[in-house]
């Protein structure tokens, strides 16, 4: 059931926010109202774009990158601008319009200078992040990926605390640090995956550039381990010799993004700096890119070096979970505890990505969505009364549920939430997690001590609880706190909503990301040789680039070395890449053995 | 008789379609919880009332019918094996399923369950009764019956739950009403804490449990995959249809799993993460992990530091969860997975050893307490002592029969010291009572008759399944374990004696003898009818609950009339799997003939006597006479009342180092190293050389002339030399 449409939603989807953008930028500055309203709109609209979305995905279709949509853009240098969602995405592109309109109800009387520009910065971080996570092509990915950084540390440079200024620089330098790592990175496996003339920054051409070398590698380190990669085909050498360091490098940029430990420094900072709006984007759509960078870069494209390094990286998602759990036992300042309980829950979705089984990566993923709902609804939670009393210390509160019962209330649920009390979301994503790190080759005693964070869990976050909201009033001026509002009653409704069906209705969700499990799961063991041995279960199919235009394409024929690896013509960038031939002339050899 | 008999076992409604109708059992409460939750202040105290209690009404009317039904021999829940008999269920599809696992929303009702159903809701609706009076000048009453019936919607989906993940819903929710109830009074910060210490407590037990049900699934699964050659063949294709169908966490499976396991216990497994270890160490740790999880929600040694503190909620809770229902979750859950148990002796002689000393140990921190609420919480944590003591030595259905009898004893002793607070000014302290008796006569009656219930004096309901457990434990040996046993059994006789002396000294101190001066009232006033209702309907049940222990069931098995139990007769469909490994794999020797009652009766009850008549001796002539207990004795009493400094010990070496090893975390490795060295050092680092590196842009074109022709001269040498042979 093809509709005319389908190839453009995710076109819809991302640039939407943007032209609800424009509009905005017409509003004359001092219209408050009607800037925040305009906004509102905008990014129901936009929640609505990704509903869409998500009711179009096909869950029985066996095409991966669904509502696929791709256009010649830069095609000298092999980019195109190509978006498509598998299940994860389509499902965090979900989470992130669900997140839109409760920022800008969360902000409506928080935020009163440049409103307008607080605005803007919203929509075009929105449009980002759609874009980050719907974008095939590595390149357009990584435009996405840099481009969350600029509104981000605008919101946090602008509209954060006290000490805003350092925070917004120390997490734009973090962040940059590792991106610069992975754009290297990203180069390399341009001019590694495909011979000269049918190279490209498409996630397709790379992953099938780079997979029958993995699984050779594979094949031969299976054979000696302690060998010197002699007699491997170049590609495969090269994937012996520098994989592991390419597999790094997109890490280490991921790894700060998620963030694990020890790259976790930066997030407790700009969370208590951040507006509540940025904390909620943050902890809520943005963590995630780094999760989804592991599922789909760093892992599928080096599947060798993931497996030599998974134990490394499960024990230091294992280390994030308890570690931040401790941390948030050490905390007074109540959004610094929330920061750190994110480094604990994210560690989980790490655990379940390295785990490298389908409960685990299922759960993994799901558990992405929950923590998006319960830290992003924390973190909403928090906010409302931190503009009552603009206090970010336990100590600050104290017997609060006395004077706001109904707040108390949506506040404990959403601890329940995020603890994994069963019945709400957090326990179907992490029981899938632990059950994933249980069946998987890791140590019982690395997924036994991930277990701890169950009972950590729950001591950090109801002592929070009970130091905020239990006992005697101790504040004079929390006696006159007023509960929540319409406004902020349709702010946190959702969340409570989305708690309880993703708690009992998880199979709709899961139904749509475990079509990407199992392509996941098999990418990740295909080099391995544990995975299945077809290579079509694994190979990246995508829409071929549309005809160039009738000028090159008189230029195509002559051009065309032969079939590309994928199958896809790539016309017209030939003549730009040819003079780079001489830099890579062994690998040209291997590269015809290894691709049929 | 014959009549009667056939009119109870023949269903009221269809036995194959009341499966479907097992959702409304729960739902039901649940309604009631959101109609009191979300409107419950809008409504109205009355109205608010009026839905709590028949919202359980409704649920206990619904649960009588479904054991009505499953009497009738043609109930039977569908399974994947052929169908479970004497019970009713249904799958409503599933909950969530990812990779090879998946769990099914399933519900059933066998004969244990539907036992359960009938206590929850009946003590349930009791209680719900109770405390619209108790509560009546509350302003949170909301509130309160809506964790109330939250509280029994989540009781419920534990017992009828026909998978472990699904039970687990059941066993955090209540643990998530119990955290709510006990603080339910959050302005008092040791309230509070109280809520607090219950969840975190029962939370490292269900840590156990999470993992011994992740440590199942491996376990199930490599029997799945042990190659066809291995002696003993594969396993049946109904059961990896049945893994496909309802998930590897689902009873039925478990049931089956226990069958294909007795004759590869020794074998060692040989695929997946478990392989290396046997069938039987792996069956047996993931025994020991269940217990962690049984000894958080039932309160046994180590966990059982929360259940006291737990007292701290109103008393129709305590009544309630902390008597009647939540805490039997543990014995619930050992009972439904005793297929298991039996299969591992190194795991039942800990059950038995870790419920006889809890047994022990509570009962004499019990003898000093000064709180009511206190006495009785012990006693709860005794109690259910020796029900894993009966667990341990396979006496599952005497286990279950105090389960019941318990339910019904201790709830009314509970309600009646609630009473008793009620009429005296919310006064707990027993030695600050006293000389109730002629003024709160129902509530002095009903908990007369409770205290001789526990006790054990014959012929109340106590005696009988007190005596069960204890004879089973001196009768049913665990092989290779046999001094062992002989210590539990000897805890377990003197844990018998001890409640005795303790609850006989409660009673005393709060009903007989002069009012004390201390009191808070001049006079005690009795509660209202809606209170000493439940009071009488719960002590009568107390002692016509002993017909379940009667030996009247004379059956033939084998050719040999067998005489039964009645609840034993009754819970024979349940354990059936059960017995049958037992006789398989010889564990448990049973004794070889039944041996006449009379003798163990009439020691059990000597027991008692005496020891209540120690009590009675010490409470009402030595101590009114000389005024105080020997000087020699006292700091036994100190250290009993201060629960042997258990609560201390944890606090000074788990919680205060967890604290302070996470501070020093905070301070050392992510604020100095992590952050001040690694992050700030890098920014230094950088900053630094950028710094020097400036001089080197001097902006001086000469400069830069000499240093590249420098460069271009050393790489031509280079290329020279390069190119030279």
């Amino acid at each position: 059931m093809n509709s005319v449409f389908d190839s453009r939603i995710l076109n819809l989807v991302i640039f939407f926010p943007l032209l609800v953008g424009a509009l905005v930028v017409f509003l004359p500055k001092d219209e408050k109202g009607q800037i925040r309203a305009v906004t509102l709109a905008g990014m129901i609209g936009s929640f609505l774009t990704t509903v869409w979305a998500w009711s179009r995905f096909d869950i029985h279709s066996p095409i991966e990158f669904q509502l696929e949509y791709r256009l010649q853009w830069l095609s000298d240098v092999g980019i195109s601008y190509h978006v498509g969602v598998d299940g994860l995405s389509v499902a965090l592109v979900l989470l992130t319009g669900v997140l839109g309109p409760m920022v800008v109800l969360s902000s409506w009387t928080f935020v009163q200078e440049r409103v307008k520009e607080f605005h803007l910065a919203l929509l075009v971080l929105q449009t980002a992040m759609f874009g980050a996570f719907t974008s095939i092509d590595t390149m357009l990915f990584f435009m996405f990926f840099e481009a969350v950084l600029v509104p981000m540390y605008l919101l946090i440079g602008v509209w954060g605390s006290e000490e805003r200024q350092k925070a917004a620089v120390k997490f734009f330098l973090y962040t940059m640090v590792g991106s610069v790592l992975m754009l290297l990175a990203l180069f390399a496996v341009y001019f590694l995956s495909a011979p000269a003339g049918a190279r490209s920054f498409d996630y397709s051409t790379m992953y099938n550039g780079l997979m029958g070398a993995s699984r050779e590698l594979a094949g031969y380190l299976k054979a000696n381990p302690d060998g010197n990669g002699v007699g491997l085909t170049p590609v495969a050498f090269a994937l012996f010799r520098y994989g592991p360091w390419l597999f790094l490098a997109f890490s280490l940029a991921f790894a700060i993004k998620v963030p694990m430990f020890p790259l976790h420094t930066w997030l407790p900072d700009a969370h208590v700096q951040a507006p509540v709006a940025g904390s909620i984007v943050l902890a809520g759509v943005m963590l995630k890119l780094g999760t989804y960078g592991f599922w789909r870069f760093a892992v599928p494209l080096f599947p060798v070096a993931a497996r030599q390094y998974q134990l490394m990286f499960a024990v230091l998602a294992v280390i994030g979970i308890v570690y931040g759990a401790l941390m948030c036992l050490a905390q007074r300042d109540i959004k610094k505890l929330i920061a750190y309980s994110s480094v604990s829950h994210l560690g989980f979705c790490m655990l379940g990505i390295f785990a490298f089984t389908p409960e685990g990566a299922t759960g993994s993923a799901y558990q992405m969505l929950n923590h998006g709902v319960s830290t992003g609804a924390l973190f909403l939670l928090f906010g409302m009364i931190y503009e009552r009393r603009h206090a970010r210390l336990m100590s600050d509160y104290g017997g609060i549920a006395r004077v706001m019962p109904v707040y108390a209330a949506f506040f404990l649920i959403v601890t329940f939430s995020s603890i994994a009390v069963p019945g709400t979301n957090g326990f179907v994503g992490e029981f899938l997690v632990l059950l994933g790190s249980f069946k998987s080759t890791l140590p019982l005693w690395l997924s036994v001590t991930a277990a701890t964070g169950v009972i950590l869990g729950a001591a950090y976050m109801l002592w929070m609880v009970q130091k905020v909201f239990f006992g005697q009033v101790t504040h004079q001026e929390n006696l006159g706190l007023s509960d929540l509002n319409k406004r902020e009653l349709a702010a946190a409704l959702p969340f409570i909503i989305l708690i309880a069906v993703m708690g009992l209705r998880p199979q709709p969700f899961l139904d749509v990301l475990n079509t990407s499990t199992e392509r996941y799961v098999a990418r990740a063991m295909y080099a391995s040789g544990d995975g299945p041995a077809d290579d079509r279960q694994v190979r990246v199919l995508v829409r071929q680039l549309p005809r160039p235009t009738v000028a090159a394409a008189a230029a195509v024929p002559s051009m065309m070395p032969g079939p590309t690896p994928d199958g896809l013509p790539r016309p017209a960038r030939a003549m730009m890449v040819k003079p780079l031939q001489p830099l890579q002339p062994t690998l040209q050899p291997g590269q015809a053995q290894v691709l049929p | 008789m014959d009549k009667l008999q056939a009119f109870f076992q023949t269903a009221p409604v269809d036995p194959t379609q009341a499966g479907h109708a097992l959702w409304l059992i729960i739902a039901l409460p649940l309604l009631g919880a959101f109609i009191c939750g979300v409107f419950g202040k809008i409504i109205g105290r009355a109205n608010t009332n009026l839905v709590a209690i028949s919202s359980v009404l409704g649920s206990f009317l619904l649960s009588l019918l479904v054991f009505w039904t499953i009497n009738d021999f043609r109930a039977t829940s569908p399974s994947p094996f052929g169908g479970v008999a004497y019970a009713v269920g249904a799958d409503f599809g599933t909950w969530f399923h990812a990779g090879s696992f998946k769990v099914n929303f399933g519900l059933m009702a066998d004969h244990l369950s539907g036992t359960m159903l009938l206590v929850i809701t009946g003590v349930g609706f009791l209680i719900h009764v109770y405390a619209a009076e108790y509560m009546s000048h509350d302003k949170g009453y909301w509130r309160f019956f809506a964790y109330l019936n939250l509280f029994v919607g989540a009781m419920l989906t534990l017992v009828l739950a026909d998978s472990l993940p699904l039970l687990f819903v059941g066993w955090e929710g209540v643990g998530l009403c119990s955290y709510l109830l006990i603080g339910f009074w959050y302005d008092d910060p040791q309230k509070a804490f109280a809520g607090r210490k219950a969840f975190i407590t029962n939370r490292i037990g269900d840590f156990g449990f999470l993992i011994a049900s992740f440590l199942l699934v491996l376990l199930v699964e490599s029997l799945v995959a042990r190659p066809q050659s291995a002696p003993g063949g594969h396993v049946s294709a109904a059961y990896t249809a049945a893994i496909a169908e309802k998930g590897p966490l689902a009873f039925s499976v478990l049931e089956e799993t226990a069958r294909n396991l007795p004759d590869l216990l020794d074998e060692k497994i040989v695929t997946g993460p478990l392989s290396g270890t046997s069938y039987g160490v792996a069956l047996t740790i993931i025994m020991l992990l269940f217990m962690l999880g049984a000894a958080g929600k039932s309160a046994q040694i180590p966990l059982y530091v929360w259940l006291p503190d737990a007292m701290a909620g109103p008393t129709p809770v305590s009544a309630l969860i902390h008597a009647a229902t939540m805490v039997t979750s543990g014995i619930y859950l050992f009972c439904r997975v005793s297929y298991l148990l039996v299969l591992s002796p190194t795991a039942m002689i800990v059950v038995a050893l870790i419920g006889a000393s809890t047994a022990f140990v509570a009962a004499l921190i019990a003898f000093t307490q000064k709180g009511i609420k206190k006495i009785l919480a012990y006693s709860t944590v005794s109690q259910l002592g020796l029900m894993f003591l009966g667990l341990g030595v396979g006496a599952f259905w005497a286990a279950f029969l105090h389960v019941v009898t318990h339910a019904f004893f201790k709830a009314c002793l509970f309600l009646g010291a609630g009473s008793v607070m009620h009429g005296n000014a919310d006064e707990e302290d027993v030695t600050k009572l006293g000389g109730l008796r002629k003024e709160m006569p129902i509530t002095w009656a009903t908990f007369l008759v409770s205290t001789l219930a526990i006790t054990g004096i014959v012929p109340l309901s106590g005696f009988f399944s007190k005596d069960a457990i204890l004879h089973a434990a001196h009768t049913q040996h665990i092989a290779g374990y046999h001094a062992l046993q002989t210590l539990a059994w000897v805890l377990g006789t003197l844990t018998a004696a001890g409640t005795a002396f303790y609850m006989m000294r409660a009673y005393l101190l709060t009903f007989e003898g002069e009012r004390s001066k201390e009191a808070k009232t001049p006079h005690a006033h009795e509660s209202a009818a809606a209170m000493t209702g439940p009071l009488v309907v719960l002590a009568v049940l107390a002692v016509i609950a002993l017909v379940h222990g009667l030996p009247i069931m004379h059956i033939q098995r084998g050719g040999v009339t067998v005489t039964q139990t009645l609840m034993e007769n009754f819970l024979d469909p349940v354990f059936r799997t059960t017995n049958e490994l037992i006789a398989r794999r010889q564990y448990l020797e049973l004794p070889k003939e039944h041996a006449s009652m009379a003798g163990p009766w009439l020691q059990a009850w000597i027991i008692a006597i005496v020891s209540g008549g120690i009590a009675f001796f010490l409470y009402r002539r030595y101590l009114p006479a000389k005024g105080s207990f020997p000087g020699w004795i006292e700091p036994f009493r100190k250290f009993s009342f201060n629960k042997f400094f258990v609560d201390e010990v944890y606090e000074f070496f788990i919680i205060r180092p967890l604290g302070l090893f996470s501070r020093a975390l905070h301070k050392v490795v992510d604020s100095i190293f992590i952050d001040g060295m690694a992050v700030h050092g890098t920014a230094w680092l950088t900053a630094r050389t950028g710094a020097v590196l400036r001089y080197l842009q001097t902006g001086d074109a000469q400069m830069y002339a000499a240093v590249m022709a420098l460069a271009a001269s050393g790489g031509l040498v280079w290329a020279i030399f390069k190119v030279m042979p």
